[in-house]
């Protein structure tokens, strides 16, 4: 981790564990510090604007509530708020029963590479390894799994969306998954 | 190396944390979670892997008054208050399941003070149902009146978590999917409203059941910590 990435995510400790302390001012700076990262999370996911920022507002309101429960021992800030936001991202979605949609206008690529050191939030080793174990993976597999991860689909979605049989997308997934856990335990 | 025939491998930890899974394979994933500690663990490990991916995701800026939004929302969080049902008090000396008829007609709030919602037996058309969660080893009984009407249900009082931890209460119905209906608080008895969004999960033999938690609650929106505490629904 880069001194100018370690200093970002003290700042962003502390500003999540002052915020679970009921302190307003620390949560504008939360929000400052990461609304960004959370509403292209949702935006991904939620497919369309206006719903995503109806997701961002819920995401926050958790994050108000529950931001008393975060041990900074034991997740990364961004760790802990990006789950919070993929999870409400996907509960909507699934609530609203939509079909999880193949062209987002909106929402910009996903990167297929691991990213810089210094644009690293979550970084740490465990991040750099996970990045280069996905490159060992065959090509579909690795798909797949990005696929779930990054548009929160199921097995039965992923299969529809690449028209391929679903018990072969989850042979893939659980193939590739074994692969990806050998590989960081190695 | 690897013959073609040889069937998948056992995933479902990873699967479970990637969110792939779906129906009865959700479900029996997450019966797992509740009855298999190696394999609680197994998710929280996975999930730490997967959150790797994170850092690959793009910032988009939403619009500038989210924020503002989100402040509105936190001013006008009205206060909840567990006080006014009385309840610990009333329900201390009760030790069994069939003392819950009765605590129904107990808590019918004749004389309370204030503005409380008064039922009354002409409106209500659903029955009320009523849980026992029992603990699976040591503890006291944490009795459940679901009122549908109202949405409402009322808990007595038990503390299931040590300090540092939190009590959350989940309802399973026949997805078999543990859905959070909130934190218990230590030793104090109270009064919930149930989402409508899950109302219609309370109905006679889901399951109500207590997961121990990191304080707060869990944050993945599933049990993460051992369920102590399990009991079903059934109507009075």
């Amino acid at each position: 981790m880069t001194p100018a990435t370690a200093d970002a995510r003290a700042r962003l400790t502390e500003a999540l564990v002052r915020t679970g302390a009921e302190d307003r001012a620390a949560f504008r700076t939360l929000y400052s510090l990461t609304s960004a990262k959370l509403f292209g999370i949702c935006l991904r996911i939620c497919g369309e604007r206006q719903a995503a920022e109806d997701v961002l507002h819920e995401v926050y309101l958790t994050i108000w509530k529950r931001a008393g429960a975060y041990e900074p021992g034991r997740a990364s800030p961004i760790t802990w708020l990006a789950t919070i936001a993929r999870n409400r991202a996907i509960d909507w979605r699934r609530a609203n029963g939509v079909r999880p949609s193949i062209n987002i206008d909106d929402a910009p690529e996903i990167a297929d590479s691991a990213p810089l050191a210094s644009e690293t939030m979550v970084a740490d080793e465990d991040a750099h390894t996970l990045h280069e174990c996905l490159k060992g993976l065959e090509d579909r597999q690795g798909m797949a799994i990005r696929t779930a991860f990054f548009d929160g689909l199921t097995y039965a979605e992923i299969a529809e969306r690449q028209s391929v049989p679903l018990g072969t997308m989850k042979s893939w997934v659980r193939r590739g998954l074994a692969k990806l856990k050998e590989c960081l335990e190695r | 190396m690897t013959d073609i025939r040889e069937p998948d491998p056992d995933m479902a930890a990873a699967e479970l944390a990637l969110g792939v899974l779906d129906g009865e394979e959700r479900g029996a994933a997450l019966r797992r979670v509740l009855s298999e500690p190696g394999f609680a663990a197994d998710v929280e490990r996975w999930r730490g892997y997967l959150a790797a991916l994170f850092d690959l995701w793009p910032e988009v800026q939403p619009s500038g008054d989210v924020l503002a939004r989100v402040e509105r929302s936190l001013d006008g969080v009205p206060a909840v208050s567990t006080r006014r049902w009385g309840w610990p008090a009333a329900t201390a000396a009760m030790g069994s399941i069939a003392a819950a008829l009765l605590l129904v007609l107990m808590l019918q709030p004749v004389t309370a003070p204030g503005p409380v919602p008064q039922p009354t037996i002409a409106a209500r058309t659903a029955p009320m149902l009523v849980a026992a969660i029992m603990p699976d080893e040591k503890g006291e009984m944490v009795k459940a009146v679901y009122e549908p009407d109202s949405g409402m249900m009322r808990l007595t009082g038990a503390s299931m978590a040590d300090t540092g931890k939190s009590a959350e209460l989940w309802v399973i119905a026949g997805d078999g999917v543990p859905h959070s209906l909130g934190l218990l608080p230590r030793g104090q008895g109270m009064a919930m409203p149930v989402k409508p969004g899950m109302r219609p999960m309370m109905a006679p033999g889901s399951v109500l059941a207590v997961s121990i938690e990191p304080e707060g609650g869990s944050t993945t929106g599933l049990p993460t910590g051992p369920v102590v505490a399990k009991g079903a629904l059934s109507e009075v």
